[in-house]
């Protein structure tokens, strides 16, 4: 019992809070554990040397940061100085976010950074500055060099080949019939990014836009497609979030993900695979730009600190830091330039020959949905379920998603997101 | 009631169980009360203050929710009687004091220590196509090829690696409370029992079962109401395959941001939690103890 | 009678090797897997004890971020949440037993109905108001929530412990001259000790390894499961198993000194009839 009572004792003065002058920087990107530490021992450092300003770095999944911001909005009183996430979870929680067009000027005035267009036009919403860009990533193929030797042959094998949807097929049949394996891999996984494959790869490619062709012809041809597609499909992967292990593992040799989850099995074995530009379909080459910003909420204690490390992060320097570091793509121009070295410059080369291809069709993940962006999620991911894992009829099932489409970006008075303003 | 009287009540002995629960009901009160009012409200009201039963039918016309629904039942009528069963057994055998008795409870309460989260992991690590099961098979000569256990041709697998992570994980719960019971049987009704020409069979019938039912009533709520409201498990082994009720209104809350559907969800499987209680209180009802 | 005697011990020590291996061997697989090298860890097929062990991965956790704290932050809180819940649970639990009072179902059932809720509703409102009342990111905010999540079962156990507890036993000591209060404390409390210690284990493990509402409700001060398991999510195998086991540890710690605990009480209530 003794020890009971000294415990309680103990942890009543430990209870009490000390207040620290410090920065809280909570983010959603780079939070697994060897990036976030990475983060505080080699980013971060040379922030704190030059400003004497320490910060705190935590990595946090996205409903979390959501739910934290929104709830110190609500509460007028806050505890985070400075928030790192993508363009689409800022859309759901704008609202508690400090417009930064002061800041923005203030930067543009340093005149060392070139701060690329679009992202900063996609930061600005209902007028407001609502984040300034940080880092850009997409998603690509990665192929265990294995599997090079079963592509189909046709595929022209000078430089990174550009596949067809079609010629994927192929190649993972090959396989298929040599091996008796089902060797592809794309996450499905609840936590996983199945529904960016969906809205922002196939979809584009096949219909030409992401959301105003769900229920057409050449969306029917799209689930078709990959019904089959799906029969060379490792079963496992209904199960995994990411790609990383099953590529490891050698349980998948072709994979679609995203390139930081990618990252670790590249690292790992730079000499086993090879990133390719993801597939084009009859109306292109549809991939998403997944762009990752900073901002600072209205109840930020310190947002002059905060503006101070947004600073260091934009910096050409520092963003070439973050490539060679963890494979995150500058969005300052000045910083185009640098080339990775060692494992991520397989990376690097593969994203460079996607974003060369001339059939590239680029896709932005749809705003203006708030709240229900992550509705707009579930709509393809339940297609996905209802026709490709339970075999339902593919114009019913277009037809009932399709209204839950239709009726969430009435409700909400989403606008029509890119590519689709560009179809006649 | 004039005021002395009133004050005599309070300090009598009729008052007493009214003041041992105060601090219990108020501080329930405090942080339960109003989320279920909210949710209440949420799960019958448009944001507009319109009474409907929209945010009901939404739940059940989705996707996932028949399978859901089933999951969650069948995973709770599996599991919660396997444990009883093995917890039950564990007890008993912990409770003739063989040697070394001790250790052994102290190894089968292991389990208890461990989240559901690091659970999933474990025998995700177990099952999964590259596995240690799979490894050990294969090592052995017994297969060939990798068995897909967790994938949708082989759900039965699915739902059975779920069942047995679930009894690996949990069933020390169910021990931890029926040892204790256990013990607390005074040995004088046994050695009674003994003495009138009782068979081991016969005592554990008659005497010690009877004796237990107060603990085994606690550990049946407990280990229900808790294997209706843990998903970490579910998701671990079966990803999107195995969707259960808990888990849904947990991603309609968290996730899809729809608190509407989301305390649908909740109400459900607040009734369906309160139907097995109300079960289990009615027909295992504990009777004061009498020399 | 000794042919059937030693049959009977064969297949109990059958039984009892059978359970320990169950229980014990997805634990070792893990703890071999936390001190697997990495590139092995993706070797197919997996040897179960890998060619050299390698502690580079469990060494980075453990010097990662916040661990230490963050465990000695888990350690407050479940202490914290153990004797709140036991000094406003345990009486109820006897009352429940001990008077028949008119709500008293109504209670019991009601109590419970506390825990038949998503912990996600609970604790996600929660945040604004523990904000305003300054109790957001502390350690206390955190135990005061265990607690509620806590006291259902508490209650519950203890009810059945006090229940089982002979009744003119503390009568006996009453008409000895015993008050109530001294009959409760030198009769009941002695012979329901074995499942106060029960409710109490309980009490910790569902503190101890409570991760939404400890996530959620803190910043900097987080609990281990808060800590771990946000940076452990996409994070490479070797890292999972690593965190994993690492969660583990400190559980078998505690269960050893409990155990310690709970057995004394064990032998005790035997020895003093």
């Amino acid at each position: 019992m003794r020890w009971l009572f000294i415990g309680l004792l103990v942890s009543v003065g430990v209870t009490v809070g000390v207040a620290s002058p410090d920065l809280t920087f909570m983010s959603t990107q780079l939070r697994p554990i060897t990036e976030a530490e990475w983060v505080r021992t080699v980013l971060l450092p040379p922030f704190t040397e030059e400003t004497g300003i320490r910060v705190v770095f935590l990595g946090v999944e996205e409903p979390e940061l959501t739910t934290r911001v929104l709830a110190e909005y609500e509460a007028g009183k806050g505890s985070l100085d400075l928030v790192g996430d993508l363009h689409g979870n800022f859309l759901v929680y704008y609202k508690a976010l400090k417009d930064l067009s002061a800041e923005l000027s203030q930067l543009e005035a340093l005149g060392d950074r070139t701060l690329a267009k679009t992202f900063v036009e996609l930061g600005r919403i209902d007028g407001a500055q609502v984040y300034i860009p940080w880092m850009q990533a997409t998603y690509v193929l990665v192929a265990n060099k294995k599997a090079l030797a079963y592509m189909p042959s046709r595929v022209a094998t000078e430089g990174l080949p550009y596949l067809t949807y079609d010629e994927l097929l192929e190649w993972a049949k090959n396989i298929y019939q040599a091996t008796g394996e089902k060797r592809l891999g794309i996450p499905a996984g609840p936590k996983s990014l199945l529904c960016r494959f969906l809205h922002g790869y196939l979809y584009p490619s096949f219909t030409g836009a992401q959301v105003k062709k769900f229920n057409s012809p050449e969306a029917v041809a799209m689930w078709q497609y990959l019904k089959e597609l799906w029969e060379y499909v490792n079963p496992a992967v209904l199960t995994l979030d990411s790609m990383d292990t099953a590529l490891l593992s050698e349980e998948v040799w072709i994979a679609w993900d995203h390139t930081a989850r990618v990252k670790t099995a590249i690292l790992e074995r730079p000499d086993d695979f090879v990133v390719l530009p993801a597939p084009a379909g009859p109306k292109g080459r549809g991939v998403i730009t997944v762009l990752a910003g900073l901002a600072i909420p209205k109840t930020s204690p310190d947002p002059a600190g905060a503006y101070r490390l947004i600073e260091y992060l934009t910096r050409p320097s520092t963003q070439a830091m973050i490539l060679q570091g963890v494979g995150f793509f500058p969005v300052v121009a000045e910083a185009a330039g640098a080339v990775p070295t060692g494992g991520l410059k397989v990376l690097a080369d593969g994203v460079a020959a996607q974003s060369a291809a001339p059939d590239l069709l680029v896709s932005i993940i749809p705003g203006g949905l708030g709240a229900r962006s992550d509705e707009f999620k579930k709509v393809y991911v339940d297609a996905f379920t209802e026709i490709v894992l339970r075999g339902r009829p593919i114009e019913e099932v277009l037809a009932q998603q399709g209204a839950l489409l239709d009726a969430l970006f009435r409700e909400t008075g989403a606008p029509i997101p890119v590519p689709d303003v560009y179809l006649p | 009631m004039n005021r002395t009287q009133v004050t005599r009540w309070l300090v009598s002995e009729k008052a007493l169980p009214y003041w041992l629960i105060f601090p219990t009901l108020a501080y329930v009160a405090a942080f339960f009360l109003v989320p279920l009012a909210r949710t209440l409200l949420l799960a019958f009201r448009t944001d507009d203050g319109q009474w409907t039963m929209r945010f009901f039918v939404r739940m059940v016309e989705d996707v996932r929710f028949f399978d859901a629904f089933k999951f969650t039942l069948i995973l709770v009528a599996i599991v919660v009687p396997l444990q009883l069963v093995t917890a039950l057994s564990i007890a008993l055998l912990v409770n003739t004091r063989f040697r070394g008795s001790r250790s052994f409870l102290y190894i089968c309460a292991i389990p208890l220590g461990i989240s559901d989260l690091a659970a999933g992991l474990i025998w995700f690590s177990l099952f999964t196509e590259h596995g240690y099961i799979n490894s050990f098979l294969y090592t052995l000569g017994l297969i060939d090829k990798p068995i897909y256990f967790l994938s949708m041709q082989n759900l039965g697998w699915v739902v059975g690696s779920i069942v047995l992570a679930e009894h690996w994980r949990a069933t020390a719960i169910v021990l931890v409370i029926l040892v204790a019971g256990l013990q607390m049987i005074s040995r004088d009704y046994l050695e009674a029992a003994e003495v009138f020409g009782a068979r081991p069979w016969q005592k554990l019938w008659h005497v010690t079962l009877p004796l237990l039912k107060p603990s085994l009533q606690s550990a049946l709520i407990i280990r229900t109401i808790l294997a209706l409201q843990t998903f970490a498990v579910a998701v671990a082994l079966g990803g999107r395959l195995v969707p259960v009720l808990a888990g849904e209104a947990y991603y309609w809350y968290y996730l899809y941001r729809n608190a509407n559907v989301a305390s649908a969800y909740a109400l459900l499987l607040m009734v369906i939690s309160l139907l097995l209680a109300w079960g289990y209180l009615r027909f295992l009802r504990p009777r004061e103890v009498r020399s | 009678m000794t042919f059937p005697r030693l049959q009977r011990r064969i297949l109990l020590y059958m039984a009892v090797v059978a359970i320990v291996l169950w229980v014990l061997v997805p634990l070792v697989l893990i703890a071999l897997a936390a001190f697997t090298p990495r590139s092995e860890l993706y070797r197919w097929p997996k040897r179960i004890i890998p060619s050299t062990f390698s502690s580079a991965t469990m060494s980075f956790f453990l010097h990662s971020y916040g661990v230490v704290s963050s465990l000695c932050n888990s350690v407050v809180v479940a202490l914290l949440t153990l004797g709140m819940t036991l000094v406003v649970g345990a009486p109820a639990g006897y009352a429940v037993a001990r008077y028949v009072f008119r709500g008293r179902e109504a209670f019991r059932l009601g109590i419970l109905m506390t825990r038949m809720f998503p912990t996600s509703l609970l604790a996600i409102p929660l945040i604004v108001t523990f904000i305003r009342w300054g109790l957001y990111d502390t350690l206390i905010g955190v135990a005061f929530v265990h607690t509620a999540m806590a006291l259902p079962f508490a209650v519950l156990i203890t009810s059945g412990i006090f229940s089982g507890v002979p009744k003119e036993l503390e009568e006996a000591a009453m008409t000895l001259g015993c008050s109530r209060l001294g009959a409760f404390v030198r009769v009941a409390l002695p012979l329901a000790l074995p499942g106060l210690a029960a409710a109490a284990m309980f009490t910790f493990v569902i503190s101890w390894n409570e991760v939404f509402a400890a996530s959620i409700l803190t910043v900097r001060n987080r609990t281990l499961p808060a800590q771990v398991l946000a940076s452990l999510e996409a994070a490479p195998l070797d890292f999972r198993f690593a965190g994993a086991f690492f969660m583990i540890i400190p559980a078998l710690i505690f269960m050893a000194l409990a155990r310690r605990y709970l057995f004394q009480m064990w032998g005790g209530a035997i020895a003093e009839r």
